[in-house]
């Protein structure tokens, strides 16, 4: 495995010092930002760089549902689990887009070019049922669609 | 001194009974002061509330809903139920959701005897089953797993969090974590790094919170079940904070099992740190000593004990009355008990005849005993443990309190919760040097230079204490003369630090309220030692802060019972007490109640033993539970002079190298096989107590002492530990008002001079103990040997956090071995760049005395230029290679300072 | 509706936040918006930029000696963080867990400090009422719940959207009225009310006029103003299913009824979905709902089990037809559907 570039992580770190405690979510984002991820080497310079613990670190990022410890992949599915969706067919639309991507929630195809999530509702209840990807909003959502609009992103 | 505010009381009724707490009292704190016990999983009296077990909740009238009773304060009139059918009914539930996410294991739990799940599931018949019990799965290897130390098995943790918080709360060491949430959530370190490889400092306080078995004494599993187990209460055998701590003894085995503190003991409050509670193994190693051994062709061979007791009272009975009362020394031992140490200088000064006798202050903290006597009239801390937390600016100079003193380390700790400022003057980057407001990284040996600065600047902004100086003290006109010739700018270039940093830290030490300041080795251990420590004298004096709670001047005292080694009098010119042998009343007194005639030659110290040794002019040297080959400098020189003495005899637990070249070797006992009493840095005197027994034919060493004063011809015999205290306590007045009974649970700190004194939280209120302080006029002297062309570096010497002194008991632990067992030397980064040494790499050590091979550990530790090497392993015994120079007045080597040059090893 | 405000009317939010905060002299607020709003996030971004440039924002504000700064703190994805403790705890740079209350906030909460924290749409009604008086803003509504209210209409319903309507509106006239009514005229089953720890109001309480009282004694709540429609092809017993699965898997893991509590009472539905429930099921739901909403540290916990609570006293049968008669009356649970085959196999 080749060693993690640090270089973007003092950037961030420069571009919001101080850094203290408080801005310890708010720093793993920006991190996540500019490297799709939080790499362990990245996390142990900014506890050593901040001063702040990285066993508090790590308890962060595996707390929030937002990070992710692994790299992940290039464009991020979200398939909203919120109520409406729920009960407009969410169950349809993820049993169609696991199988076009051969992976679950969670997980991340093997050419890196998706991430599977779930999320619970993205405020557009009125669109239900609702997938996203990267920024862009799917409103009902037709599941005979996935691999047409799935083949939009590369 | 500082007013407390009087606590406001409140009047409430918990239960239908009148509770009178105190504002801000939780109302489970209230209840468990009134004996209602009230039941809580996720709380310790250590840790802030969180609330989260969910078991304390209480009915408060009035009040909407549960409350949980361990975050909810007291209030005038309040009406608490905190046992009614409804709580039990949901206390019952939450129970059960508890027992269903926890393996059942208690048959071969270790815990068995003290898990509060257990407890409070019997109480309310909690059914393990009610909803269908724990399924395990597969067992994964976590962070504990082969940690000699630590165990952690998840399936039995509950979640309570108590040792995520206690990590990062108490020990702000923050190695443990919560990882995930909801029902996924779990305790773990940093992407579930080995403890060992984490900011864990291996003081198992984890262990001490968890209520359950999940997190365990490692090499406690299977040795015996808590319910099983019998607590003997005793004193940290290790540094000189004097932890309470009880030793978990399996009577069947006759072995130690664990170490624990009990909750809110004193001073420790319940914690422990690595050694105490790690470092027991030793009591019980195989390489213990046990039976006498005579060296005869130089091999030892097994001896009776009237054999060796008869040969060795002989040998230095013959060399007395032969060569007269400087021809033979006894070294005595602060790892002992005061009664051993009380013994020793009697038998020294009665079958011994002579005042050839001292312990091992010299090599640490006799500058202390001496300089704050001179200027205060008392040598000790002057202030309490308790009274740290409460400090508002901690000045710290010379000393790593979070390693060598690690409790008192969290009393700081507490102190910087609550807001306080701290100083650090310290050529190292040490845990309170990183978190300290000003760190003063200054040239090892430039302390003096450091401190008149200061003080020169303090007085040039009026910021001293004109009134306390005035009324407390004496010699000020001389002193502040001596100042006129240090200014804050040649202090800045001779101690290598921006001048303005000088100036920032006199300030917030003068502007303190209060400020007190606490020192170790780092300021002892020069030949400026003496004179350095009354430099601290005279700036605590100058502005006023000593004399009043939570300020003063404080020694951190390094072994054990260095302390009690010093107040018994194992010393060359004082009696128990600090009493004169120059006082001619002094040794009518002693020489009354101990029907001799008391020597009057004027004696020596350890460092001059060793010197007469080498010259001849010592001739017989009995050396208890010492290893001055380890612990005294430039070892070489050392064994020349021991092996020159016609008569060595060791009283020893181990084969240690000074035993090595001894003609008669006596098995003694360690701490946990006898009784007596040791006295901690605070003075406050604790008892010791047998817990288990001594192996083989090893006896408890004031039972030897006495033998060895019989062989030598001066008859001398005690029923126990106790009357050896009381004979002590009648001739001492500052302990005159001790007794065992009085000492049993939390000791006394003397002065206690009577049987209705209190004892003394803090020394010098209203006076000093000599009357008006003294200053001191001192003049900076540089180190003995600084750094040249051949040796271009300067080497400081210490203690780490894992081992102790000479290691050869900390080195008996697994635990500990597995986290440091091997030397190193610190080097900062730019030296170790241009010497092409990286991290780890072996490297030669070398200065005038000898040289030894250690590995590197580069970083930003030390300042470039400087080294910094622990003393604590046999195997490259860094004392080889210290400099022999030494304090002027004390003979305390200069270990933090020598000439050493670098090379990286092929 | 928070997210329509904050992308559609970002500055009444602002306004009405430094209103409120110049009335506690308060000199730092944070706006906690879903990073999954990333609209939102930019346009009240830009709007506290204009407030500054306006001298509404930043040290002296218009002169008035008055300084307020407010920064936006994008959420890491935490549903808990919601909850009030929790959003102080995650802003404080922590885990998102919940806070024993007493001390509230407003006493003790940002790094101890006296704090107030109000939804969105609170603060976007401050100008108006600053502006039009309180009597005004009282025109509209009831008795004890004042103005109006924006309801986010979704699920089986034909025009769903956002829906401002004042306090007392039946359920009759948003679903039949605004809201169009049922597609393809399924009848209608409840309504679910108030989000994931909302409840369920039945067919028999569509003449309820709604307010934060009238919601509470049919065992819903006002909540996040969430309306989501059901018909009868939704199985109650799967919708409180969804509900507690959703707390469950959002609970902090700080204390145990929440963290356990709500897992049984998931796992207990499973159990019922899948044919095995027994009556005893029902009581058992019944009383650890009752002891998590009563032990719970926070409002996640202690709302978790109002889902089930309230399906449980308004469509029992249906309950009872999972238990009892082994069959899931709207088709939805699997393992209920009659498929004579496999019975006959079994046979």
């Amino acid at each position: 495995m080749t060693a993690v570039d640090l270089g973007p992580a003092h950037a961030v770190l420069e571009d919001m010092a101080p850094v203290d405690h408080g801005h310890a979510i708010p720093l793993l984002q920006n991190i996540q930002e500019s490297y799709g991820y939080l790499p362990r080497e990245v996390l142990l310079e900014l506890s050593s760089e901040t001063g702040i613990p990285a066993s508090h670190l790590f308890g962060l990022a595996t707390f929030y549902a937002q990070f992710y410890l692994e790299e992940h992949g290039r464009h991020t599915v979200r398939v909203c689990r919120g109520t409406a969706c729920h009960v407009r067919g969410r169950k349809i639309i993820q049993e169609a887009i696991d199988e076009e991507l051969g992976i679950g929630p969670g997980e991340t195809t093997e050419d890196r070019r998706f991430s599977l999530e779930t999320v619970a509702c993205v405020g557009t209840c009125f669109l239900a049922p609702v997938v996203m990807i990267d920024h862009d909003y799917f409103g009902n959502f037709d599941p005979k669609k996935v691999g047409e609009i799935i083949g939009g992103y590369e | 001194m500082t007013v407390l505010s009087a606590l406001k009381t409140v009047n409430l009724t918990i239960d239908g009974r009148e509770i009178i707490a105190h504002e801000g009292d939780t109302v489970l704190e209230a209840a468990l002061t009134a004996g209602i016990d009230i039941p809580r999983l996720c709380h310790d009296p250590r840790l802030k509330p969180v609330g989260a077990c969910r078991l304390c909740v209480v009915e408060i009238e009035g009040e909407r809903g549960l409350l949980t009773s361990c975050t909810m304060e007291v209030a005038e009139g309040m009406v608490v139920a905190t046992e009614t059918d409804s709580l039990a009914a949901k206390r019952k539930t939450v129970l059960e959701l508890i027992l269903d996410d926890h393996r059942v294991t208690c048959p071969t739990c270790d815990k068995n005897g003290d898990c509060a799940l257990m407890d409070y599931s019997y109480r309310y018949q909690a059914d393990q089953f009610a909803f269908g019990g724990y399924k395990p799965g597969l067992v994964e290897p976590n962070f504990a797993t082969g940690n000699k130390a630590i165990a952690f098995d998840p399936q039995l943790c509950i979640t309570c969090g108590r040792c995520v918080r206690i990590c990062d709360e108490v020990v702000m060491a923050s190695a443990l974590t919560f990882k995930m949430r909801a029902s996924s959530v779990e305790v773990t370190t940093p992407f579930d790094m080995p403890l060992n490889e984490t900011s864990c400092v291996l003081c198992g306080l984890c262990i001490s919170t968890c209520p359950t078995g999940a997190m365990y004494d490692r090499a406690a599993l299977g040795q015996g079940q808590i319910k099983d187990l019998e607590k003997v209460q005793t004193v940290c055998p290790y540094c000189g904070v004097g932890c309470t701590m009880e030793l978990n003894v399996n009577r069947e085995t006759n072995r130690i099992v664990r170490v624990t503190a009990p909750e809110g003991s004193v001073p420790n409050d319940g914690n422990l740190c690595v050694k105490g509670k790690f470092g027991f193994e030793y009591v019980h190693s195989a390489e213990r000593l046990t039976t006498p051994l005579i060296k005869e062709n130089g091999e030892f061979r097994e001896a009776t004990w009237d054999e060796a007791l008869e040969l060795a009272g002989r040998r230095l009975r013959e060399l007395r009355d032969e060569h007269g009362p400087d021809s033979i020394a006894f070294l005595s031992s602060c790892r002992c008990t005061n009664e051993e140490n009380y013994l020793m200088q009697k038998v020294a000064r009665t079958a011994g005849a002579t005042n050839n006798v001292d312990q091992c202050a010299t090599t640490c903290h006799a500058p202390t005993v001496a300089g704050l006597a001179s200027t205060f009239g008392s040598g000790a801390m002057t202030n309490s443990i308790d009274e740290i937390k409460d400090v508002d600016t901690l000045f710290i100079i010379g000393s790593n309190p979070t390693e060598a003193h690690p409790i008192i380390g969290l009393e700081m700790k507490k102190a910087l919760k609550k807001g306080a400022k701290m100083v650090v003057c310290d050529p190292r980057k040490t845990w309170v040097a990183q978190h300290a407001d000003i760190h003063i990284q200054h040239k090892p040996g430039t302390d003096n230079m450091l401190t008149n600065a200061m003080m020169r600047h303090i007085l040039d902004e009026e910021l001293h204490d004109p009134e306390f100086v005035e009324s407390r003290c004496e010699n000020f006109e001389a002193f502040r003369k001596n100042l006129q010739d240090f200014t804050v700018e040649e202090a800045a270039e001779v101690c290598d630090v921006p001048a303005e940093l000088i100036r920032q830290a006199a300030e917030m030490y003068a502007k303190g309220d209060p400020s007190s300041i606490f020192y170790t080795l780092g300021i002892t251990e020069h030949i400026s030692g003496t004179e350095n420590v009354q430099n601290l004298a005279n700036l605590s004096m100058l502005t006023g802060q000593i004399g009043k709670r939570s300020s003063g001047v404080n020694p951190l005292r390094g072994q054990n019972n260095v302390q009690g080694g010093c107040d018994m009098g194992a010393m060359h010119g004082d009696f128990p007490g600090y009493q004169k042998v120059a006082d001619e009343a002094v040794r009518f007194k002693f020489a009354e109640a101990w029907g001799v005639e008391i020597p009057t030659n004027k004696g020596g110290r350890v460092t001059d033993f060793i010197e007469q040794a080498g010259d001849g002019v010592l001739r017989g040297f009995y050396v208890f539970g010492e290893d001055p080959v380890l612990s005294e400098p430039n070892q070489s020189k050392v064994i020349a002079s021991l092996e020159n003495l016609e008569f060595l005899v060791c009283q020893e637990i181990f084969m240690s190298e000074t035993a090595k070249l001894a003609d008669v070797i006596l098995p003694a006992t360690s701490f946990a096989e006898k009784d007596g009493t040791f006295t901690n840095t605070e003075r406050r005197v604790q008892r010791v107590r047998k817990a288990v027994d001594a192996p083989g034919q090893a006896k408890p060493d004031w039972e030897i002492i006495c033998l060895m004063s019989t062989a030598m011809g001066h008859p001398m015999e005690y029923n126990d530990a106790g009357e050896i205290f009381d004979e002590m306590a009648s001739l001492t007045p500052s302990y005159g008002g001790m007794s065992f009974d009085r000492i049993d649970e939390v000791g006394l700190q003397w002065p206690c001079p009577a049987d209705d004194h209190p004892g003394t939280e803090f020394l010098h209120e209203g006076q000093f103990t000599h009357g008006l302080g003294i200053f001191k006029e001192i003049r900076f002297r540089e180190a003995d040997e600084l750094p040249d062309d051949d040796y271009p570096y300067i080497l400081s010497t210490g203690r780490t956090l894992y081992n102790y002194n000479i290691g050869n008991m900390t080195q008996k632990s697994d635990a500990i071995r597995q986290k440091q067992s091997k030397a190193f030397v610190e080097m900062h980064e730019v030296d170790a760049e241009r010497l092409g040494v990286a991290n780890g790499d072996l490297v030669k050590v070398a200065t005038r005395r000898g040289e030894v091979t250690v590995k590197a550990t580069v970083g930003e530790r030390t300042r470039p230029g400087a080294l910094w090497m622990p003393f604590h392993f046999v195997d490259q015994p860094t004392n080889r290679i210290t400099n022999d120079a030494f304090d002027n007045i004390t003979r305390t080597a200069e270990y933090k300072v020598c000439a050493a040059a670098v090379t990286k090893s092929e | 509706m928070d997210r329509a405000l904050l992308e559609g009317d970002p500055h009444s939010v602002l306004e009405g936040m430094i209103i409120s905060a110049y009335a506690i002299e308060a000199t730092k607020g944070f706006i906690y918006v879903r990073a999954e709003y990333p609209i939102a996030v930019l346009h009240i971004r830009k709007a506290i930029d204009e407030a500054h440039e306006r001298g509404l924002l930043g040290d002296n504000i218009l002169g008035s000696g008055y300084s307020l700064d407010i920064e936006v703190r994008e959420g890491a994805g935490a549903f808990v963080c919601g909850e009030e403790t929790a959003m102080i705890a995650s802003l404080e740079g922590e885990r998102g867990m919940a806070r024993p209350k007493p001390p509230y906030p407003a006493v003790r909460g940002y790094h101890g400090e006296p704090t107030i924290i109000n939804n969105v749409e609170t603060f976007a009604n401050v100008p108006l009422i600053i502006e039009e008086g309180g009597a005004a803003f009282a025109e509209s509504g009831t008795e004890g719940s004042k103005g109006t209210k924006i309801f986010a209409l979704a699920g089986q319903v034909n025009n769903t959207g956002l829906v401002e309507v004042p306090m007392g509106a039946t359920i009759r006239e948003i679903v039949f009225g605004v809201g169009g009514g049922m597609p393809r005229n399924r009848e209608f089953k409840a309504v679910q009310m108030g989000g994931p720890s909302g409840g369920c109001v039945p067919a028999a309480h569509l003449d309820l006029p709604i307010d934060y009282d009238s919601l509470k004694e049919v065992g819903a709540i006002m909540g996040s103003g969430g309306m989501i429609v059901m018909d009868n092809t939704t199985c109650i017993v799967d919708i409180a299913r969804y509900f507690i699965s959703f707390c469950a898997e959002e609970s902090c893991g700080l204390c145990a009824p929440c963290r356990l509590g709500t897992v049984q009472l998931e796992e207990t539905l499973n159990r019922i979905t899948e044919g095995k429930g027994t009556l005893e099921d029902l009581d058992k739901l019944e009383s650890l709902g009752e002891v998590v909403q009563q032990t719970s540290l926070c409002g996640l916990g202690q709302t978790a089990p109002n889902p089930v609570m309230s399906t449980l006293r308004h469509f029992r049968d249906e309950y009872l037809a999972h238990v009892v008669d082994k069959t899931c009356p709207a088709g939805v649970c699997t393992a209920l559907l009659p498929v004579e085959a496999t019975v006959g196999k079994e046979k």
